[in-house]
């Protein structure tokens, strides 16, 4: 199990970094520029500092899965705290993907399709791995058993 | 430094920062963020209420560990990470603020411009103390 869990670390780890690179495409094929364009300048800066400040916490989460997998499964209570706080986070962003967003402006290209279904996937991913990286933690993967 | 004073700082901190969840949410009253994005097409509503959202998560998560377990940031290893990762993200908003805000509204509400100015270098400080002494 543990060497499972650090596979899906390491997958998980270099698919927030694909997320994060492919992240700067995503103003340009939402059209951001235009949308943003009839708010008011306070509205705008606004948009962009959160924006740039998930796309940071996105690249740390990555820093975390790709440089820190013996602290992530180490057992401790930070790690479990971690391992819960980035479960809430990928949770809240898989029921968004199918509550949340209205995705009917989004034209529906190929391309869009693809990556719709890539990012869903990726979510559903993320959450399984810090689900189970929060059971490892538990111990209860660890005695093979869940309660 | 003494690590009580780093555990104490950092309890401080967690008081300023349940501070910004609340104002956040009178940022969203007194800017009239719900008048402004009116116009504005449902996707952009929603992505930035979206990351509006979980800006305060972020900062309630942080106000959490520094009330209830400080010493989790101050044990070495993922906790220096931890407090150099706040760090830096303390440290960029007040680039943010001083950079890319509109001079002019900061001009209008300079009271409020200063304050939230200080509150992001003391927050960038104390998480910075607590990554170098450790």
């Amino acid at each position: 199990m543990k060497e499972l869990l650090q596979i899906g670390l390491m997958i998980g780890g270099w698919s927030l970094v694909a997320l994060c690179i492919a992240s700067f495409w995503i103003p340009k094929v939402l059209c951001w520029r235009e949308k943003l364009a009839g708010l008011t300048p306070l509205m705008r800066e606004l948009w962009w500092t959160y924006s740039i400040y998930v796309w940071i916490s996105h690249a740390f989460f990555a820093v975390l899965a790709l440089s820190f997998r013996d602290w992530l499964m180490g057992g401790s209570g930070s790690a479990m705290a971690m391992c819960s706080f980035m479960l809430l986070w990928w949770a809240v962003r898989l029921w968004l993907q199918f509550f949340g967003f209205d995705l009917r402006e989004v034209e529906g290209t190929l391309h869009n399709r693809i990556a719709k279904q890539l990012l869903t996937l990726l979510f559903m991913g993320l959450v399984v791995l810090y689900a189970s990286l929060l059971c490892w933690n538990a111990g209860w993967l660890e005695r093979g058993f869940l309660p | 430094m003494n690590t009580l004073y780093l555990e104490m700082g950092l309890r401080g901190t967690g008081v300023i920062l349940l501070g910004l969840v609340l104002a956040n949410f009178v940022a969203a009253k007194r800017l009239r963020y719900a008048e402004n994005l009116a116009g504005s097409e449902v996707m952009v509503r929603q992505i930035f209420y979206v990351h509006c959202a979980y800006i305060i998560s972020i900062i309630s998560g942080l106000a959490l560990l520094c009330l209830g377990w400080p010493q989790l940031l101050l044990e070495g290893g993922m906790g220096q990470v931890l407090s150099g990762f706040f760090g830096l993200f303390w440290a960029s908003r007040v680039v943010v603020q001083l950079t890319y805000y509109d001079k002019e509204l900061r001009r209008r509400e300079r009271g409020w411009d200063v304050f939230f100015l200080l509150v992001f270098v003391v927050l960038c400080a104390v998480f910075t103390l607590a990554t170098i002494y450790q």
